[in-house]
């Protein structure tokens, strides 16, 4: 009877080609550097099916450099991302894809500087995230042949469905140019929404957001998580959203793996303290 | 569909409120200039003029979607208009085949060499795609000099007037064609850049890293972009070819893309109407009215002074161009929703 217990735990040690079976992604022995600046150095967390998991860590920690290894804007120098895909039970290294072809596996992510295009309608921004799944071609595009205006309207009514949702579909029609920084943000959440995300990374999801907009949004993203049954992986600063919204919290410093824990055993710590407070005079 | 935002777009009066007939009437208006022409109330070299007007502003839509909606730029455009031009006409005049063949060949191939030539310079950005386009179309221009069989050389190549289903055009119906040649050319790229593939080009300019992250193929947007434009260009040149009789290499010189780039600038980036009102200031303005202005109408090289204040100008004052200054529909877009403060009743979690 010993035995399988024992298995389990060295399980996430040991270098097996696959998830285990309620992960959603594994990040393993992660690397990467700039120059001569190891900004991920070894790092391994794994996220389950439906937890909304938090990355933490000080300024500089290389939070959103792991993102961007996730998604594959940077090409790690070492280790695997396992991922498992909308399609099935499919289980792909990231490593080594083309950026683009990411969100076509079900992961999707949010930008810590919300990048959404100035010169769109809301809605027209939010459609943007299901470009994947038009399948018209240039030309039934241009002449509208059906194909291309039934998937306009699904989609059309999909990204009503996402802007509704998040509370912002009375801006509808109007240009992101000028929109206040919590409604940009929001869009940025619905663009995510169209891809049938099975795991949407936020960076910094409440950076700029005043108190009852961060407090808004933690209850959103816990929606998302339900309504839309995906997996939620967040970096964030603000502690009170961390602690308050995320199951469980990986901590990182330069790079280095920390902690892996539930948020209060985040908080008793004494590496995470540490980081985050400087080390104790000896 | 929300009401919302709709009593707005339902105040217009019905008929302006659907694009396409709003393209059918602007084709209508310019189809109607003939008649002012035969019946003497305007001159009849007039009706050149606008007619290059329609020939241009073909070119300028293709260059508006790359630099407007992809945000690359090229300084190519005369290059493969000329390489249009040249393609009609000597497959009308030396092989004999039919305006059809011409207009589908005249397109095709400089498409392909254009996506060729995207294939290899797409991979930068910037002003490198600039420096390469003109490159390119400085070689094309050597070429119709020195391709005496093909291009006519220095004294360039001549048609007739097009003659399609055995109907041989004459200058009215070769200009009306040119104006249904617009107005489709004006429908499609409506159609084009509100559907996905024009927002992905739009995400592409607007923020490459969203655009990549939703999955848009960057290389693959660039070159559909710049491959329009291509085909754009190649078609501006066919109908010039067609309506202007004559196609000889000092047309085809880098003053040309430089005055297509004015007419997109000065226009308004991603708009069409301004593409073709730009096109209208930079090439019939100067020849049609400041020509005839005493003292200042006098002045050599009048046009280009023009056109270099009026950019100036418009890059300072108005970055939107002429289309920036219609006031209805950046109204109705940039229209505040009255701040009614979000729902705090819909803590669930």
């Amino acid at each position: 009877m010993v035995e399988p217990l024992m298995d389990l735990t060295l399980a996430p040690q040991t270098t097996t080609r696959t998830l285990a079976e309620d992960d959603a992604l594994r990040v393993e022995r992660l690397s990467i550097s700039f120059g001569g600046l190891r900004a991920v150095d070894d790092l391994s967390f794994a996220v389950k099916k439906k937890e909304i998991f938090g990355l933490i860590g000080p300024n500089g920690a290389g939070k959103t450099t792991v993102f961007n290894c996730i998604t594959q804007f940077y090409r790690p120098d070492e280790g695997n991302v396992f991922f498992r895909t909308g399609k099935g039970d499919g289980v792909v290294n990231l490593v080594g894809r083309p950026v683009h072809s990411i969100i076509g596996l079900g992961l999707v992510r949010t930008f810590q500087n919300v990048e959404v295009i100035q010169e769109l309608s809301l809605l027209e921004n939010v459609l943007i995230g299901a470009h994947i799944d038009f399948k018209a071609t240039i030309f039934e595009q241009a002449f509208k042949l059906p194909r291309a205006r039934r998937e306009e309207r699904l989609f059309q009514k999909k990204a009503e469905e996402a802007l509704a949702f998040l509370g912002i579909i009375d801006r509808r029609d109007l240009l992101a140019g000028g929109q206040p920084y919590g409604v940009l943000k929001k869009v940025e959440l619905a663009r995510t929404l169209m891809a049938n995300p099975r795991l949407i990374i936020l960076d910094e999801p409440a950076a700029g957001l005043n108190d009852s907009e961060t407090h808004e949004l933690a209850s959103t993203i816990r929606q998302i998580r339900d309504a839309y049954d995906c997996t939620i992986l967040l970096v964030e600063h603000d502690m009170r959203l961390v602690m308050g919204v995320c199951d469980r919290i990986c901590a990182i410093s330069f790079g280095k793996f920390l902690a892996c824990d539930v948020p209060e055993g985040i908080k008793r710590n004494k590496l995470v303290q540490e980081a985050y407070l400087g080390e104790e005079e000896a | 569909m929300n009401d919302l935002s709709s009593p707005f777009t339902n105040a217009k009066p019905a008929l302006w409120r659907n694009a396409y007939l709003r393209f059918v009437l602007f084709g209508l208006l310019i189809a109607t200039l003939p008649l002012f022409s035969s019946l003497g109330l305007m001159k009849s070299s007039t009706l050149n003029y606008i007619g290059n007007v329609l020939v241009y502003a073909v070119a300028a839509l293709g260059l508006n979607l790359l630099l407007g909606y992809a945000g690359l730029i090229s300084l190519g455009t005369a290059g493969f208009m000329g390489l249009g031009s040249y393609i009609a006409a000597y497959i009308v005049k030396d092989m004999g085949m039919s305006f059809w063949a011409a207009l589908v060949a005249a397109v095709l191939i400089p498409t392909l060499i254009g996506l060729l030539i995207g294939l290899i310079s797409l991979r930068i950005e910037g002003i490198y795609l600039a420096i390469a386009t003109l490159c390119v179309s400085e070689i094309l221009l050597k070429s119709f000099e020195q391709a005496d069989s093909i291009t006519g050389g220095m004294q360039g190549k001549s048609v007739s007037y097009p003659v399609v289903f055995g109907h041989a055009f004459n200058r009215s119906s070769t200009y009306l064609m040119l104006v249904v040649v617009l107005t489709l050319v004006m429908m499609l790229t409506h159609s084009f850049v509100n559907g996905q593939k024009g927002r992905a080009l739009h995400a592409m300019r607007g923020s490459e890293v969203a655009a990549q992250a939703m999955g848009v193929n960057l290389l693959q947007y660039r070159l559909i972009a710049f491959s329009l434009a291509t085909a754009y260009s190649a078609l501006s040149g066919v109908l010039y070819v067609f309506f202007v009789k004559f196609s000889y290499p000092s047309v085809w010189n880098m003053n040309l893309s430089l005055y297509v780039l004015a007419a997109v600038v000065i226009g308004g980036l991603r708009s069409i109407y301004g593409t073709v009102i730009g096109t209208f200031v930079v090439w019939a303005v100067p020849d049609l009215i400041l020509k005839n202005l005493p003292v200042v109408g006098g002045i050599n090289g009048l046009p280009y002074i023009f056109n270099g204040i009026l950019i100036i100008v418009v890059v300072m004052f108005a970055p939107q161009g002429i289309s920036g200054l219609w006031p209805l529909k950046k109204k109705k877009k940039r229209q505040q929703v009255p701040q009614q403060v979000p729902p705090s009743g819909k803590e669930a979690g």
